[in-house]
């Protein structure tokens, strides 16, 4: 594993997003019961930061997430992107990159990334040249006319992080993105991400069930607990970056790790 | 594996090897030739055939029917099954009962075709419609649960209109299944229209075959069956070669 001694900022953290997340909840009614998925979740995410929500299966850390996409409403209180409130999915504040590579696979990988300018009417030079750029940064320049068939798993996640990335949102969601990778591909796919997200600058919230993964990518990991989903713990990741594989095995790690590991078994 | 090319030159000496069966079976007289005429006799006669100004008319007549058939049970047919399959209610109610009405025999409600619509035009049409619009409900059903739920939600996340979900993300989805629709669909219409011209009929083709089959004339009912052969396999054919074009990527 390459330590990544070179990473540099290829352009200005350009566009940054906050996040404000005020006293959410979330209650599923069936016609039966009503099942409480998220408590009272209040969170500040400062621009530019790479924030991992981390919980047992069924905390609603996916739930949350696709509120912030505006994917789902939630049942009380606010969310605010950069100010303003979240009401439906808006391609131009968020980028999602989803678990299930979720390409198309009758477009090719660059059509896929272009495909949330495609919807927008933006002309077809601009959206090559916007695609070819996106593509270069996930390191897929060379494989723009594949189809997503032609592609392994680490590299589909890459198109769809392209996808992501190529309007440029403020704050990029990903809904566990690695979680059907094998291990090695998974390492060199969260060593990418630190790559992207340096040279991007975005805002990212990142959802996993892996804690290694949460430590190692994370500025601030936000640990929630089983239904009802509340935040049981919020902590800063004081290792240096660029992170490296060598800190998986320190003490800092293993500290924080099972910091993390403590809550989520009591709670599961 | 075995080469292609072999496949093909394999698959070619069957049908080659049919045919000469054929041909010896009637030239030696082990089957009766008035019975069985000699395959080359029945090609040379579809040759004729094929000059005769009746038997053109009697395919263009054909040739209408099916198409307007067509035309009309494609789109019906797919608009249902996309509004059932859409409709989770719908879905639930009316799945079973395709299925039933899918398993009986199309052929027993003919006499009722001919009650209603007279022996013409109209009868043809309606029974090959009544004939394929199950089997389009059907597959198109299967079309739409075949569109995944990430691609809408990636599509919805993008901010996607209904009409660009629409033409986006569940046709090119579809494409593959509905083209598979296209395909079989012809094959129960055309059935429809020839069922309908061989049982009461005044033209077309299927009529035609009747006839020279209760005149016992086997030259001639023998080219027809090979003529209707030909015509619904190059259908089949084109079809497949769309299809496999569109849908390279379904891997």
């Amino acid at each position: 594993m390459q330590p990544l001694a070179n990473v540099t900022r290829l352009q200005p953290a350009s566009r940054a997003g906050s996040i404000q997340i005020k006293n959410v909840g979330q209650v599923f009614k069936t016609s039966t019961q009503s099942v409480e998925a998220l408590s009272d979740v209040s969170l500040d995410v400062k621009p530019g930061k790479f924030v991992v929500l981390v919980g047992p299966s069924g905390c609603g850390k996916s739930t949350l997430l696709m509120m912030l996409a505006g994917l789902r409403k939630q049942t009380s209180g606010t969310i605010l992107i950069n100010g303003a409130p979240i009401v439906a999915p808006d391609p131009d504040r968020i980028g999602v990159v989803f678990q299930e590579p979720s390409l198309f696979p009758w477009l090719t990988a660059e059509e896929n990334v272009e495909f949330p300018l495609t919807l927008r009417g933006v002309d077809k030079a601009e959206r090559r040249r916007k695609a070819q750029e996106a593509l270069l940064l996930v390191g897929l320049d060379g494989f723009a006319k594949r189809h997503p068939h032609e592609l392994s798993g680490g590299m589909k996640q890459r198109v769809s992080i392209a996808r992501g990335l190529v309007q440029d949102p403020p704050v990029l969601l990903m809904d566990e993105p690695f979680a059907a990778l094998d291990e090695q591909t998974r390492m060199t796919m969260g060593d990418e991400l630190l790559r992207i997200w340096a040279a991007t600058g975005k805002t990212v919230v990142f959802v996993t069930h892996s804690l290694t993964e949460a430590v190692y990518l994370a500025d601030e990991v936000v640990v929630m607990s089983a239904r009802p989903g509340r935040i049981v713990d919020h902590l800063t990741v004081t290792l240096p970056r660029p992170r490296t594989y060598e800190m998986l095995s320190g003490d800092a790690f293993g500290a924080m790790r099972d910091r993390i590991w403590r809550h989520i078994r009591k709670s599961a | 594996m075995i080469g292609s090319l072999g496949l093909k030159l394999a698959r070619f000496a069957v049908v080659l090897s049919v045919f000469a069966l054929w041909e010896v079976l009637s030239r030696t007289g082990m089957v009766n030739p008035r019975l069985l005429p000699s395959a080359s006799d029945t090609i040379a006669m579809l040759g004729q055939l094929l000059q005769r100004a009746s038997v053109r008319s009697d395919l263009a007549v054909t040739a209408s029917e099916v198409a307007v058939a067509f035309v009309l049970a494609v789109p019906c047919g797919a608009l249902i099954g996309f509004a059932i399959a859409e409709n989770r209610y719908f879905a639930e109610v009316a799945k079973p009962l395709l299925f039933f009405a899918f398993s009986i025999p199309k052929s027993i409600f003919l006499p009722m075709f001919i009650l209603v619509f007279g022996v013409g035009f109209s009868q043809k049409v309606g029974f090959a419609f009544f004939s394929t619009i199950f089997i389009v409900i059907m597959s198109t059903t299967v079309a739409v649960d075949s569109v995944k739920t990430e691609y809408l939600t990636v599509a919805r996340s993008y901010g996607a209109t209904t009409a660009q979900t629409a033409f986006r993300v569940y046709l090119p989805s579809m494409l593959p299944v509905l083209l598979e629709t296209v395909r079989i669909s012809m094959i129960f219409n055309l059935t429809g229209v020839l069922l309908a011209e061989m049982y009461a009929s005044r033209d077309g083709i299927g009529h035609q075959i009747a006839t020279w089959g209760e005149n016992f004339q086997m030259e001639q009912l023998l080219a027809g069956v090979l003529m209707i052969a030909i015509i619904a396999m190059t259908f089949n054919e084109l079809v497949r070669w769309v299809e496999t074009r569109c849908s390279h990527w379904r891997t």
